[in-house]
């Protein structure tokens, strides 16, 4: 493990700067080996159409328990402040956790996150107790909004859920790291390969949260590892300072015999 | 070994009392199987119509390699050794069953393409020799009806090999057969295993070999160690007049495999939602409204098909959702079946004779399948 600075969740300090998700495996076998994996200590799940009233996807629920991580519901597949509110109190009953991820559907192609509802929705649940990680669009406005009422964790997306597009519009993420310097910025969706990671993260994001990209890759298991590489490099580079691009070239062995006014197409 | 020695080894095998809990498709497939040498008793708490059983809600593909997609290589090779097994097996039925080995189609629509390219990427087999991608005027000719709709598919493959087969028939022939062989079919009978004996009402019955096949009903009595769950599905029985499809057809679905397999007289069975639940209820609204308007889109046909059936299960499936025999001294265990019942049952039954006749060397040897316990 790295001397890289812990990453905070609302006071929880953390090593692991992957968060990684428990659906879309090929088999619970592979969830569990590709987690493990990834070296990631928090793990979202899902209580969507699983009937969680009758406990319904308790023996799944039992192999990511088994883990031994800290758990993030989720509340994916709501579409409105009041089924997401009651879908948070029901995964904080059955995990025992008031961690939430806090994620309201506005477009069912997409998935793009509903920001009116999520802002409303964020509220009730900060009212409530909750530790709301929520997330959203990479829109600055919204990010102030959620700050304002009280997150100390955002989570923009980089693209759609699922794409593996990676980082449609580093700028606006940019944008968001740069005002808000305090806030946990953890990128969730849209990073499809460990090369998205590394960027997000040489920006000074301070996590990614991920799942397709493991989940659907060939080989999950050696995918997961590859990400916690990525992701731990990318910070390490961060905190390094990566030094400014220039446009023309400097020699890395000194070439004092070679004075550059002796390039032949030099002026 | 000398004749008399042959003769006698016969006879003492002969004599071997078989029972078997569960009269599912396993249950039901290793009766046939066995019946015909051995004494056979199968203990059920379902009806023979197997109306509560997984195998009575399934859509019954033979589909070796599209299923490939999420499972292991050997699973694959399993699922093509059982496609050649089946008709042995059908031909010792007493009534007929549709079975058939035309092939299935992969399609999706344009917005969906990705999820296909996604999906050829993840087959096992051999493109070119076990799936090929087809353009529209294969496509017409392969279901000319799919071909004449409104909204084109953009991306198409075809799986040469694949079948399927009626299990409603099935389960119904098994069950006829078994009778006609003088099976003893101990229905609403549920048994449990208990110091090497099986118990039913309180009462203990002595056999020579015990096997297991009660998939979901053995959750108590799997091996330590190993973990049994349930994951829901939901599938719907269509009668469709208007709709004629030649072979099973699978719609490239953002959420989760989605397929229409035709039976004979435009009767269609389209499933599956696949949720990590243990959810008995019936079939939600958000299932039908998504497997209904994925149907509708495939062919407008479904418009006006009477809706026959709309029923949830649970399948029976181990972390790996692979398959398991577990074999201690008499008794045989078989779970974990997961969504590859028909697909992998005469492969499964195949191993479990061979290893009650002793002649499990002769066979393919598939790594993981049977563990010694």
């Amino acid at each position: 493990m790295s001397n890289t600075k812990p990453l905070n969740i609302y006071g929880t300090e953390l090593n692991s700067r992957l968060l990684i998700g428990s659906a879309l495996y090929p088999s619970p076998q592979v969830m569990q080996d590709s987690i493990r994996h990834s070296g990631a200590q928090v793990v979202t799940l899902s209580l969507s159409r699983q009937n969680p009233q009758a406990n319904g996807g308790a023996s799944f629920w039992e192999m990511i328990q088994s883990l031994g991580l800290h758990l993030l519901p989720n509340t994916a597949g709501c579409h409105s402040t009041q089924e997401a509110v009651n879908m948070a109190k029901m995964s904080r009953e059955l995990f025992q956790t008031d961690w939430i991820k806090l994620e309201l559907v506005g477009d069912d192609y997409n998935l793009q996150p509903d920001p009116i509802e999520l802002v409303k929705a964020t509220e009730i649940l900060l009212n409530d107790g909750f530790k709301v990680l929520p997330y959203c669009t990479d829109d600055l406005v919204i990010a102030r909004h959620l700050v304002e009422l009280g997150c100390k964790v955002i989570m923009p997306w980089g693209s759609p859920i699922g794409t593996g597009k990676g980082l449609l519009n580093p700028y606006a993420l940019q944008a968001i790291r740069d005002r808000f310097p305090e806030i946990t910025l953890i990128v969730d969706s849209g990073i499809g390969k460990p090369s998205h990671a590394i960027q997000a993260m040489e920006m000074g994001v301070d996590a990614i949260l991920l799942n397709t990209a493991v989940a659907h890759a060939h080989e999950p298991v050696k995918m997961a590892q590859a990400f916690a590489k990525a992701i731990e490099a990318g910070r390490l580079a961060h905190e390094a300072g990566p030094m400014n691009e220039r446009s023309t070239a400097i020699p890395s062995t000194p070439t004092l015999d070679q004075p550059f006014w002796h390039q032949i197409n030099y002026g | 070994m000398p004749v008399a020695k042959s003769i006698r080894k016969k006879l003492e095998m002969s004599h071997l009392r078989i029972g078997i809990l569960g009269a599912g498709l396993i249950g039901r497939l290793m009766a046939l199987q066995l019946s015909s040498d051995y004494e056979v008793t199968l203990f059920d708490s379902d009806e023979q119509a197997a109306t509560q059983s997984p195998a009575y809600l399934a859509a019954a593909m033979l589909a070796p390699v599209a299923e490939s997609v999420e499972t292991s290589p050997t699973l694959m090779q399993m699922g093509q050794r059982s496609l050649q097994l089946w008709p042995e097996l059908l031909a010792q039925l007493d009534e007929p069953v549709f079975f058939q080995q035309a092939g299935s189609l992969i399609l999706a629509f344009e917005q969906d393409s990705a999820h296909l390219v996604d999906f050829a990427r993840h087959l096992k087999g051999d493109e070119g020799e076990d799936f090929v991608r087809i353009n529209a005027a294969r496509l017409a000719e392969l279901e000319p009806e799919l071909a004449a709709q409104s909204k084109p598919f953009k991306h198409r493959l075809f799986l040469p090999h694949e079948g399927q087969l009626d299990n409603r028939q099935l389960l119904a022939a098994l069950a006829s057969t078994l009778n006609a062989r003088g099976v003893i079919w101990h229905a609403h009978t549920p048994a449990e295993i208990r110091e090497d004996r099986v118990w039913s009402n309180a009462k203990p019955y002595d056999f020579d070999r015990i096997i297991d096949c009660r998939g979901l009903g053995a959750k108590a009595q799997i091996p330590a160690g190993q973990r049994l769950r349930g994951v829901r599905g939901e599938v719907l029985r269509l009668y469709a007049p208007d709709v004629t499809l030649n072979r099973p057809v699978r719609l490239m679905h953002p959420r989760y495999p989605l397929y229409i397999a035709p039976k004979e007289n435009h009767h269609f069975v389209v499933g599956a939602t696949q949720i990590e639940s243990e959810d008995t209820r019936q079939p939600t609204v958000r299932s039908a409204l998504e497997l209904l308007s994925a149907c509708f889109s495939v062919h407008k046909g479904f418009a006006e098909a009477e809706i026959i059936q709309f029923a949830s299960g649970l399948r029976p499936a181990l972390a790996d959702n692979e398959p398991r025999i577990w074999v201690k001294d008499h008794l045989i265990q078989i779970n974990g079946l997961f969504r590859h019942g028909y697909l992998l049952a005469p492969v499964i039954v195949e191993q479990c004779v061979a290893l009650v006749n002793g002649k499990a060397e002769d066979l393919p040897n598939y790594p993981n399948l049977i563990e010694k316990l």
